[in-house]
Formats: structure tokens, sequence, C-alpha cells
């Protein structure tokens, strides 16, 4: 019986959701960085903003590093506006840096600009 | 000249706002992701019906239902689709990725034709029920379920590459 196998499948599928959930609130990070908090200073080379999240290029001591900010609401939310994320501007970016080696990708958490604090993701500690 | 046109796209005013907007550029996403299901939802059990599976049921209930909820899809997907690629032209146009994504929908739009003129000219309405279909469907239909789970697999690596 068809219906009967369907109703077999659904609730192993149910089980196996409640069993990966714990799995799932127990990892705090982004996928793609490592855990460990990061901070980095630069000045701004080129701004590319808008979904699915912005993206800034720094310099830091001679090397370009690439800062993901938030989509445009969140960069809204946090009192990041276009002006304040334009070429020339310095920035510090606290956040966690991609687990590839070598790479040069920081995704940003909270973003300090002229002393002030912006934080993108106000429940994280960051 | 291509750079040109793929900025001048990026500036559009409505492109502009589509980037920065809140709910819109999400709700365009979801549309394509719609889309996309409808298509490869219809496509792979029609091409497994074609390859063999399910041969007690008509061959031209799948055909007849699943070709139009298929088309509307592939529909739904490319306007949706050519919305997010404005949002960022040039990214996506130099991106090795979204070219084969193009080349395999391109290749999976001509056999879709083929493969539907193909039914035609064949008149498999006429076979009986369980029959096995002729070797140029079963091709059509493997190549299909190759091309189209294809394009799905390169549209999410594109997200992460």
């Amino acid at each position: 019986m068809p219906q009967l196998r369907f109703i077999y499948l659904l609730r192993f599928a149910v089980l196996a959701a409640f069993l990966a959930a714990p799995a799932v609130q127990a990892h705090h990070g982004w996928a793609w960085a490592t855990d460990e908090e990061f901070e980095i200073t630069g000045t701004i080379q080129s701004v590319r903003l808008g979904n699915p999240h912005g993206e800034v290029t720094i310099d830091v001591d001679g090397e370009d590093w690439v800062v993901e900010v938030g989509q445009p609401w969140r960069n809204d939310r946090a009192g990041l506006s276009k002006e304040m994320l334009s070429e020339g501007r310095e920035i510090t970016v606290h956040g966690h840096r991609s687990a590839k080696e070598g790479e040069r990708l920081v995704k940003a958490e909270r973003i300090v600009i002229d002393g002030k604090n912006h934080d993108l993701y106000p429940d994280r500690d960051s | 000249m291509i750079e040109q046109a793929l900025v001048f796209v990026e500036n559009l005013a409505f492109v502009s706002a589509l980037r920065n907007s809140t709910f819109m550029y999400p709700l365009v996403n979801a549309g394509h992701i719609f889309g996309v299901a409808l298509l490869v939802g219809g496509i792979v059990p029609l091409d497994l019906r074609l390859l063999g599976l399910w041969r007690h049921y008509p061959v031209m209930v799948f055909v007849d239902v699943l070709r139009v909820t298929a088309a509307l899809g592939l529909a739904m997907a490319v306007v949706c689709g050519a919305l997010l690629f404005a949002t960022a032209a040039s990214d996506y146009a130099g991106s090795q990725l979204f070219q084969a994504k193009m080349v395999l929908v391109l290749l999976g739009v001509a056999n879709a034709l083929i493969l539907g003129r193909v039914l035609r000219r064949l008149d498999i309405r006429s076979l009986p029920m369980t029959a096995v279909m002729p070797v140029s469907l079963r091709g059509g239909a493997l190549l299909s379920l190759v091309v189209w789970v294809g394009v799905l697999v390169l549209g999410r690596l594109l997200g992460y590459f």
C-alpha cells in the first residue's frame, strides 16, 4: 500500500529533522569561516553594496582584503550609509575570516568607523 | 562594448532598486526557485517515464501535463533569473559557472524542442501502453535529465564560488 509507505517516510523525515536540530543549533559560526574572532583595519579601495550582500575591498599594508558586509536592510539597521562605506575611509572590521588557507576574505559582524560601532549582528558576540 | 552594456543594465533604475531592496530581491529569488522547482519537478518524472518507469500509467498523461508545467517553470525561472542577473551583470557574465549554466540551459531547451517534434512524429499516442519508448526518445530523455539537473547544480554552485 503506497499510502502506508508514504506515512512511514514522513515519520522518518520528521524524526531525522528532530535528531539533526541540536547539531544545527550547536553551530554558531559561518559555514565557510573560522570560529575564531578576527579583527582587521584598512582603507576602503572599492565598494559594491546591495543584495545578496555588500562587498567592501580594503587595503591592509598593501594587501587587498574583501569584507562581506550585510544586505541593504542590515547595513541600514547598523547605521552604515553609502557615504561611510566609500573609497578612502578607514574602517576596522570585527568578524570571522575565511577558513580557506590564504584567502583574504572576512565576514563582518561589527564595523568601527571614526571610533563608532556599527553592529551588523547585535545578537552575536563580536 | 559588452562590458558597457552590462554596466548599463546594472545601472538601470529598476535594477538598482531591486539590488538595494529589502523584500523584492528575496521575492524574485523565491520566484526563480519556484520556477526551477516546477521545471525540474516536471522534467524528472516525465523523463523517467520515457526511460521506462511507471509503464502501467499512460505516457501521454506524463507528456501532456508535465511538459506544460515544466515549460511554465522554465519561463518563470528565466524571467526571475534575468532580473537577478541584471543586479550584478558584469560579475555573472564573467563567471565560468554562469557561462556553463547558460550553455546547459540552451542545450536543454534545444533538446526539449527536438524531443517535442520526435514525440509528434513517432506518434507514441498509438503505442501499446507498456511499450518501451523508441531509442531516440530514451536518449533525449536521458540527456534532458542530465542537463536540467546539471543546470540546477551549477545554479546553486554559482552562489558559493
